[in-house]
């Protein structure tokens, strides 16, 4: 610990600490364009001069590292005058664009020129002039006049993200930013740099010239998309959502997004948006469909009781929702068919789940099917940041495909398909095979060897399983056989073995806290009995079951064969003429609310706008059909998800351990196979400004067999067919994807009609159309 | 009763004095009065020689506004159709004349000169909705006679 003075107050700060970062710790404002605490010291802009005693010149705040017995003066004549130099220079090239500037009054220019700067210049030469209002990408517009070239957006798309395609071109005064070769960025991450901007260089397409800071409403939210649950802020203005922030949380979050996060935001107003009530194809008023719909769960109920009824929770429902919703199913109808919308088989514990302060101390990482760019990107980017702090972290990426990247480097084992949970469980066994619960695990494999793996991988990973001092593993959740070994393997390892699960919905963990079964078995049972009709009465919040159900045959059944499918939601599901009302819900924006995420981390997302049209929150429609159905519920202790004693995060219940035996994997048959993994471009709701990055081209196809096929090197169009079924849909070449595999992302409309399995690959004929 | 008298021509005499003095009222509207030429009345929104609309859309007006009377959406300018001079407009751009104190602020605070406070003061109206001034009505400002 090093002690310092700053403006005559003392200070204690580890050694390291930059002078301006220490500042901040006493409440003392430096100016600052270039520096940024994620990315490191650069002093690229020299506005946060600052004096030092003993030094000779003014020396950089950002960069100059403390040292015992420092003395700082943060102001002075001779700061303000340096300040006001390194202004007077910035402001040289600078247009007066304030007006029609995004920026304008929430600018760092402006405010620093206000506090620090001159009242004019003196340069009287004209202005250089650059491009304005030129494209990064769809999302992102860059005005090469106003940039200060502070470099943070170059540093972060390089050295933070480590996909470079922004850079700095030019000299002197003709430095502009640009994208590398002019081509558009097309990074995840792309839409970050406009929080880093301090200027308006780098401005949000879809919020150019729509807002003011001063007409502007913020609130804080929690982006709804996936189970990370990025911390951010809603922009409103006039009763609509006009932009999405990240929010940093000091010490936790630094408040970046993904693009499909912060530009998803327009889902509410998708001019598919469901905004009046439908009863059995027909457009009715509000109060006409809540009236019906309280009407048929009143004859189900008299019919076959109350357990004739399922619920199903899906959608961006926020976790008070969820227990509305649930409260209204035990108490009223008196159902214990609650279950929530699941994709995928596996199920985790919360006795396992990790924390992203976990990734932080993490020197081991594992990811198990899980593509964390693809799945859950801004944990990618905690990944990274771990990565590129602690050089040593090993990442091992376990799964069908490659799933280490070049931007998080490790080691791949690839398994064949449904094999990996075997393979994990080998891997224990080679280090500890008198365990019981290993033994228990491989009673039933025999002498079951895994394809492609070798006996030394296997002792190897075993070997690193066991002896990683802080292992961070991420699951897909896609086979429930991996949660049971990494169940042992956690009992197994004396040390931390958090669990990240990287499946959703997003808020599935609040929808459990709120009551409902996160078990894929409980929502394949209701299925199964809709279908066997012993329930009779189905009623579906914000899930579209048709495209997230990996079994669209079985859904189908289902509904064919139910008396009543009502669904609420944003959007109306597609073709489904079995649904017999259509009733509209408010989005995320539009209700108060709590979120839990992955690490099983409350968080509150405030109602930014008020719902449009017929659409109303969740609780209006349950106490209208609780009023039909002579059952008032009262709500007036307000239901809270927090917990005293666990404070933010879910408290913990000791999950006892069953280990059965793996089944041995099935062999696939088969020249082709099909493996369905997560892509957050296909999940959740769908959004306008987001069409342009929508992969034209899904599936991902090893360019050997797209040769085999004779399908064009830059991708094109196949039909994939199954049986009877079939799905033509766009394919890239991707080196990742193992020979003899098609992957596809398992939300994308119609992948679900087909099963992980043997399929046959054909070029789609071009269709005519007329 | 004499003082009745007395009190009455006494009366009479101040009135008939004044008839005769110069009136204080005008009979408007025929005639009118001269004002300061600083009189702030109704605002417009000027343009340019080339007929381009001065107003951005900045907002600016909106912010100091102490009555809250200003209204006002930007957007950008629609290919090859610059409604400003530059590649920002105003859509909508609304004051509330029942609001507006007629404080000149939003004149002072305009970066590009365009709101403008006119001598125009006739501003009574049947209805309230006719008090507000849109674009349109602001684009092109009455003459006050």
């Amino acid at each position: 610990m090093i002690q310092l003075t700053i403006d005559g107050q003392e200070i204690t700060v580890p050694a390291g600490t930059m002078i301006v970062d220490a500042a901040a710790k006493l409440g003392i404002d430096i100016p600052i364009y270039c520096y940024h605490q994620a990315l490191g010291p650069l002093g690229a802009c020299r506005m946060c001069l600052v004096e030092v005693e003993k030094m000779p010149k003014l020396a950089t705040a950002c960069t100059t590292a403390v040292s015992e017995g420092m003395v700082v003066r943060s102001k002075g004549p001779a700061v303000d005058k340096g300040r006001r130099g390194v202004l007077e220079f910035l402001l040289i090239n600078h247009p007066l664009d304030c007006p029609v500037c995004d920026k304008g009054g929430e600018c760092y220019l402006q405010d620093y020129t206000f506090e620090y700067g001159p009242g004019n210049g003196r340069f009287q030469e004209p202005k250089i002039q650059k491009l304005k209002d030129g494209p990064i990408n769809e999302f992102v517009l860059v005005d090469q006049e106003r940039c200060v070239l502070c470099q943070r957006c170059v540093r972060f798309m390089g050295e933070y993200v480590g996909e470079g395609q922004l850079l700095l071109e030019g000299r002197g005064v003709e430095t502009v930013v640009t994208t590398v070769d002019h081509v558009p960025a097309t990074s995840q991450f792309t839409g970050n740099v406009i929080d880093l901007c301090p200027v308006g260089a780098l401005l949000s397409a879809p919020y150019h010239h729509k807002g003011r800071p001063w007409n502007i409403e913020r609130e804080e939210s929690v982006c709804p998309h996936c189970p990370v649950g990025c911390t951010s802020k809603v922009t409103a203005r006039e009763g609509r959502v006009i932009r999405m922030e990240g929010r940093p949380i000091p010490d936790r979050e630094w408040g970046w997004l993904c693009d499909r996060g912060r530009f998803g935001y327009d889902f509410g107003y998708h001019p598919d948006r469901l905004l009046t009530s439908w009863v059995q194809g027909v457009e009715t008023s509000a109060a006409m469909a809540t009236r019906q719909v309280g009407q048929w769960i009143q004859e189900t109920i008299n019919q076959d009781g109350g357990s004739a009824v399922g619920v199903i929770m899906g959608g961006t429902h926020t976790t008070e929702e969820a227990y509305q919703v649930q409260r209204f199913a035990r108490e009223v109808i008196g159902t214990e068919n609650l279950a929530i919308s699941r994709s995928e088989a596996g199920y985790l514990p919360r006795a396992l789940n990790g924390t992203f302060d976990d990734i932080k101390k993490a020197d081991m990482v594992l990811l198990l099917g899980s593509d964390p760019y693809d799945a859950v990107p801004v944990v990618h980017l905690k990944l990274r940041e771990r990565w590129l702090r602690y050089s040593a972290l090993k990442v091992i990426g376990i799964g069908p495909t490659r799933l280490t990247r070049d931007t998080l480097p490790g080691q791949d084992v690839i398994t064949a398909p449904e094999q990996s949970a075997a393979v994990m469980a080998l891997a224990l066994a080679t280090q500890r095979p008198e365990d019981a619960n290993v033994k228990t695990l491989l009673q039933a494999l025999g002498d079951f060897s895994p394809s492609g793996v070798s006996p030394e991988t296997l002792t190897e990973l075993g070997v690193q399983l066991l002896g990683a001092e802080h292992l961070v593993s991420l699951w897909d959740g896609m086979d429930p056989a991996m949660g049971m070994v990494l169940a042992v393997l956690a009992e197994l390892r004396e040390k931390p073995t958090p669990i990240l699960p990287t499946f959703g919905p997003a808020n599935w963990r609040g929808w459990e806290r709120a009551g409902f079964s996160a078990h894929f078995e409980d929502l394949t049972r209701i299925l199964e009995h809709a279908r066997d009709g012993i329930i009779k009465t189905l009623l579906v919040f914000g899930a579209d079951l048709m495209n997230e159900y990996p079994d669209r045959a079985l859904v189908q059944a289902a509904f064919d064969r139910l008396d009543h499918v009502v669904v609420e939601g944003v959007q109306p599901p597609e073709d489904s003429p079995q649904v017999d009302a259509l009733l509209p819900g408010a989005t995320w924006a539009e209700v108060y609310g709590t979120y839990i995420n992955m690490e099983a981390r409350l968080q509150v997302a405030m109602a930014s706008v008020q719902p449009p049209g017929q659409a109303r929150p969740v609780k209006t429609y349950v106490n209208t059909w609780a009023h039909i159905l002579s059952h008032p519920l009262a709500w007036e202790e307000d239901w809270e998800p927090f917990d005293e004693d666990s404070g933010e995060l879910l408290p913990l219940h000791p999950a006892p351990l069953h280990v059965t035996p793996l089944k041995v994997p099935a062999a696939i048959d088969g020249d082709m196979i099909l493996i369905t993994g997560a892509l957050i471009w296909e999940m959740s709701e769908p959004s306008e400004i987001l069409l342009p990055r929508i992969p034209a081209l899904p599936g991902r196809i090893n360019p050997e067999d797209a040769k085999n096929l004779g399908l064009d090197i830059h991708g094109g169009r196949m039909r994939v067919s199954q049986g009877e079924t079939s799905l033509v849909t766009g394919m890239s070449l991707d080196p990742r994807v193992p020979k003899g595999l098609l992957w596809l992302p398992q939300r994308m409309p119609g992948v679900n009609t087909l099963q992980p399995g043997p399929i046959v690959l054909s070029l789609a004929k071009e269709e005519v159309t007329a | 009763m004499l003082d009745g008298v007395k009190a009455l021509i006494k009366g009479l005499g101040v009135t008939s004095k004044a008839l005769f003095e110069p009136r204080d009222t005008i009979s408007y509207p025929e005639k009118r009065r001269e004002y300061s030429p600083r009189f702030r009345g109704k605002h417009m929104l000027a343009k340019d020689t080339d007929g381009h609309e001065l107003c951005v859309g900045c907002g600016l007006c909106e912010a100091v506004c102490p009555a809250h009377a200003i209204r006002v959406v930007a957007a950008s300018a629609p290919e090859g159709n610059p409604v400003s001079w530059t590649n920002r407009y105003s859509v909508d751009y609304e004051v509330d004349l029942i609001r507006c104190i007629f404080c000149g602020m939003c004149e002072e605070a305009c970066p590009t000169n365009a709101v403008r406070l006119t001598p125009f003061n006739e501003l009574a109206a049947s209805n309230r909705l006719d008090m507000i001034a849109d674009k349109e009505e602001l684009l092109h400002p009455p003459v006050r006679k």
